[in-house]
């Protein structure tokens, strides 16, 4: 993001700034600050964890005192609770999950992906507001480090009142499964299996190949297996030395946990999946056939 | 303590589908498309109806669009939705996201509103900006990515998704705006007796005027926006396609497997 905010910068020629907030987070400002940018940052008890609405007061005031033209948020979780959420109180525009921005005359036109990352869309909004964008994560490459950042400390106002969903804590997932994310052979299920009962299938050829099992996202929702089976962004991020992805169709969410895999090979009934765009070797056929004559090819 | 409980519900085309850009390059071909409720809105609506099983209340079911949404509404009130109400907001795309959440924040400001719930993402437009947007506009508690949702006294403890599998926990006051995560919970079958008459059950309109409105061009947004253009994305790469008959994939996959040193024997 600071990369993509330092490109916008130099293009409109507009200062670039970014709003750190924490308590006890001086080293984290002074890291940013590296990078040649101005840091603001608002440090506050109240800003020790994250709340929609702590933040949002926080995120808020920053706009309000710092007026900026186009405020960059990370396309995560966290970041799409926020955005949307200030965008909505202060009335400002927004776009959101941009794989690009950029400026062209008085809009900014987003690049964004649509409908399981198969058609793309470039959108234009023009406003005199600040407009609220977030950026998907891998979107740029990371900013290298640059002379010239400085630490700005702020205030900012956060009324405790107005903090109506409080932290009480963070869970951690319960590790009881082996660890994926150590493998060297990952194969990989999606809904292309089409069934639970297919899984044994999916089972003997990682076994064959002396891998392990892991799925996409729909499969553990399913309960079909484990959480901890589960590649992607809201699971393992993996990079074995190969990955069968088997029936996944490749959205991001999935792509970002095993992307950086050795060999891809990608098994898919629908020849624009995304999945093949990423993929080293792509084969589209149906899992449920193609596994066991390859079963039966390493048998013999 | 009864809730009532607005789920906010969106029509979408099945992503599984292919897609073609339209002549004007605005939008996608959308003469045979097959539509479908959002994914994570059936999860959006299964946790309001297992809510209001527990806790007792109403659940209304909200969406914003064509004719052809009823379809959807008659299958969330064969779900377990008390009543549905349909913004006739004809734009067959609604490719701007916070024109569609001002419209669906004005009609929730009409109806009895507990707790707002909806997806966390519509699977066309990915924009995770609805409930969100709908919550800063109306003032509201919220929290994003929720899987798990239990009501406390005076209000409810929530579980919200990051990350690596970690999860946060909220106490949270009402009235509040919930974005529900895949998987949540499972999202149940309606049965044939209620789809029968979900058929019969009436679905409220809202149009313009209903909602203050002279026109849908005539909602106040501190922006314009337009869509550019579509496109097929540019393949960043592309895989080495293995082609032939599945016997002839299988052969050449397996040959790979070996070379590469990953088959067993």
């Amino acid at each position: 993001m600071i990369a993509i905010g330092r490109e916008l910068a130099s293009r409109s020629g507009g200062p670039v700034r970014v709003a750190l907030f924490g308590e006890k987070v001086r080293a984290l400002a002074d890291a940013l600050a590296g990078h040649g940018v101005e840091v603001l940052l608002a440090e506050d008890p109240a800003l020790a964890e994250y709340t929609p609405d702590g933040y949002g007061q926080a995120a808020q005031s920053i706009v309000e005192s710092t007026r900026p033209r186009l405020i960059l948020v990370a396309h995560t979780s966290q970041g799409y609770d926020l955005a949307p959420a200030l965008a909505g109180t202060m009335d400002l525009p927004l776009v959101t999950n941009c794989l690009a921005l950029r400026f062209d005359g008085e809009r900014i036109v987003a690049t964004r992906r649509l409908l399981n990352e198969k058609v793309q869309a470039e959108v234009e909004i023009a406003s005199s507001r600040p407009i609220v964008a977030t950026v998907r994560p891998g979107a740029a490459k990371a900013a290298g480090p640059a002379p010239g950042g400085i630490v700005t400390s702020t205030t900012v106002r956060i009324d405790g009142s107005k903090v109506r969903a409080r932290f009480l804590s963070i869970e951690r997932p319960q590790v009881q499964d082996i660890d994926i994310a150590g493998a060297d052979i990952i194969v990989s299920a999606g809904r292309g299996i089409q069934k639970k009962e297919n899984l044994p299938l999916i089972e003997e050829f990682a076994k064959a190949l002396g891998g392990v099992v892991g799925a996409s996202r729909p499969l553990t929702d399913m309960d079909w297996l484990p959480k901890t089976r589960q590649v992607g962004q809201s699971g393992k991020t993996v990079r074995p030395k190969l990955y069968v992805a088997c029936g996944i169709s490749g959205a991001m969410q999935h792509v970002a946990g095993m992307k950086d895999a050795s060999l891809i090979i990608a098994i898919n009934t629908d020849p624009s999946a995304p999945i093949f765009e990423v993929a080293h070797v792509g084969i589209v056929a149906d899992v449920l056939k193609l596994l066991p004559a390859t079963l039966k090819e390493l048998k013999s | 303590m009864p809730l009532n409980i607005v789920v906010c519900l969106k029509q979408i085309p099945n992503p599984d589908l292919q897609f073609q850009i339209a002549p004007d390059g605005k939008d996608i071909k959308r003469e045979a498309l097959n539509y479908k409720l959002n994914g994570a809105d059936e999860y959006a609506l299964e946790e309001a109806v297992r809510l209001k099983e527990k806790s007792g209340g109403r659940v209304i079911a909200l969406t914003a669009g064509p004719k052809r949404t009823e379809q959807m509404l008659r299958e969330a009130l064969a779900k377990g939705a008390d009543e549905v109400t349909r913004i006739a907001f004809d734009e067959p795309a609604a490719y701007d996201v916070g024109k569609v959440a001002r419209l669906l924040a004005a009609a929730i400001r009409t109806l009895p509103h507990d707790l707002v719930l909806t997806g966390v993402q519509s699977d066309d437009l990915v924009n995770s900006a609805t409930g969100g947007l709908i919550a800063g506009i109306l003032g509201l508690a919220h929290a994003s990515v929720v899987t798990r949702v239990e009501s406390k006294a005076g209000g409810l403890e929530v579980a919200c998704e990051l990350e690596g599998g970690l999860q946060r926990v909220y106490s949270m006051a009402l009235p509040a705006v919930l974005t529900i995560q895949f998987g949540a919970n499972t999202p149940r079958y309606a049965p044939l007796p209620a789809i029968m008459k979900a058929a019969r059950q009436p679905i409220k309109e809202l149009s313009p005027a209903a909602l203050g409105l002279a026109s849908w061009d005539a909602v106040s947004l501190p922006y314009t926006f337009g869509v550019r253009g579509l496109s097929p994305p540019a393949a960043k790469g592309h895989a080495e396609m293995i082609t032939g008959t599945v016997e002839e994939q299988a052969k050449t996959l397996a040959q790979l497997l070996r070379e590469k040193g990953f088959a067993r024997r």
